[in-house]
C-alpha cells in the first residue's frame, strides 16, 4: 500500500513539474477589475468578460502597419488551428495601448477588415490610465516615438512596444507569455490543450 | 533628347536591371496604415538604391524598418535601401517594408494596388500588389 502511494505521489509531482515547465506563470488577474470599452462602445469589466474561458490576449495599436497586424494574424491563425482540433470555446481579446486614437469604431473597423469573428473576439480600449494600469499587470510597455503634428493639427506618431500575446486560464490566471509577431502557433495550441486537460 | 531617352528605355527597360518579385500588402481600412512587401532582385553588377515609392492608395508613403530592443519592437523611417549588385533584398514582415499612411480607402483581402518604385539607376518601375491575409 505504501509503495503504491509513493508511486502515485511521484507521478503527480512529475505531472505538476511538467505542466509548470509548459506553463511557467501563475499570476492571478482577478484581484483587480478594469472598466474598459469594447468595439461596440459597450462598457465591459476585465477580467469578468473572460471569466470561465481560456483566453488568448494580444496587445496592439491599429496604426501599426507591421508588428501588430502580425500579432493579430497569429491570433487568427491560432483560432483556425483550434477549430481544426474542434476547440471552439477559446476567447480572443486584443487590448489597444493607444486609446487616444483607437476608439471603439476604429477597433471595429480594424477587426472587420481582418474578418475577425465577434462571437469569440473582443477588442478593448478605454481611459488611458485604466489601460496603462492593465498593461502594467501584464508587464507590457508602449512608448510614443517620432511624434509630429500633421497639417490638420493632428498628432502623428509610432509606438515602440512589447511584442506580446498572453495565455490566460479559465480562472483568470496568466499562465504564459509569447512573442506576438513571431508566435509559434503550434506551441500555443498545445498549451491551450494542456489547460483543457 | 527625349527621343534618345525613349529609345534607351525601349532598348534597356528598367525591369532588365531590377526585378520586383512577389509584391503583396496587408488588408487595412481607410485612414489607417498598412505595409507593402516585395523582393528586389538586382540583376546588374552595380548597386542600386530604392529611394522613393509613390501610390494613390495613401496620402503618405515611406520606406520603414522594424527594429527590436529586447522584448520591445519599434518602427522608423529610412531614407533609402541599397541593393548590392547581383543580389536580392527582401522587404518582409518584421523587417523593412513600405509604409502606407492615411489610406484613402479600405484595402480588403484580394484587392489590388498600383505602386511606382523609384531607383537611382533603374529609374521608375511600376508594380501591382495584391492584399493578402498572411504573415
Amino acid at each position: 500500500m505504501k509503495t503504491r502511494n509513493l508511486f502515485l505521489t511521484t507521478i503527480i509531482i512529475i505531472l505538476a513539474i511538467s505542466c509548470t515547465e509548459k506553463l511557467p506563470l501563475d499570476k492571478d488577474l482577478t484581484k483587480k477589475s478594469y472598466n474598459l470599452i469594447d468595439q461596440n462602445g459597450k462598457e465591459v469589466v476585465f477580467p469578468e468578460i473572460i471569466r470561465g474561458s481560456i483566453t488568448v490576449m494580444g496587445f496592439i495599436y491599429t496604426h501599426c502597419p507591421d508588428i501588430c497586424p502580425m500579432t493579430t494574424h497569429n491570433m487568427y491563425l491560432t483560432q483556425k488551428e483550434l477549430k481544426k482540433a474542434d476547440i471552439n470555446d477559446v476567447k480572443f481579446v486584443a487590448l489597444s495601448f493607444d486609446p487616444d486614437r483607437d476608439s471603439p469604431e476604429v477597433l471595429k473597423k480594424f477587426a472587420e477588415v481582418r474578418e475577425l469573428d465577434f462571437k469569440t473576439w473582443t477588442l478593448l480600449t478605454g481611459e488611458k490610465s485604466t489601460v496603462n494600469d492593465l498593461m502594467k499587470r501584464f508587464d507590457v510597455k508602449a512608448i510614443k516615438t517620432d511624434e509630429s503634428i500633421d497639417e490638420d493639427g493632428n498628432s502623428e506618431y509610432s509606438m515602440m512596444h512589447t511584442d506580446r500575446i498572453s495565455l490566460i486560464d479559465k480562472n483568470g490566471r496568466l499562465r504564459k507569455n509569447y512573442k506576438g509577431s513571431t508566435l509559434n502557433i503550434e506551441e500555443l495550441v498545445n498549451d491551450i490543450k494542456t489547460l483543457k486537460d | 533628347m527625349s527621343i534618345l531617352f525613349a529609345i534607351l528605355f525601349v532598348l534597356f527597360p528598367p525591369e532588365d536591371k531590377i526585378k520586383i518579385k512577389d509584391p503583396w500588402m496587408r488588408p487595412s481600412s481607410e485612414k489607417m496604415a498598412t505595409a507593402l512587401y516585395f523582393v528586389i532582385e538586382n540583376k546588374t553588377e552595380t548597386a542600386d538604391t530604392l529611394f522613393q515609392v509613390d501610390s494613390d492608395l495613401a496620402e503618405k508613403v515611406e520606406i520603414h524598418e522594424t527594429y527590436s530592443d529586447g522584448e520591445m519592437m519599434g518602427m522608423r523611417k529610412v531614407n533609402f535601401i541599397i541593393i548590392k549588385g547581383s543580389s536580392s533584398f527582401e522587404l518582409k514582415p518584421g523587417a523593412h517594408h513600405i509604409m502606407l499612411m492615411k489610406l484613402k480607402k479600405d484595402i480588403k483581402d484580394g484587392d489590388e494596388g498600383e505602386f511606382v518604385l523609384h531607383f537611382k539607376q533603374a529609374g521608375e518601375i511600376k508594380i501591382t500588389a495584391t492584399a493578402k491575409k498572411q504573415n
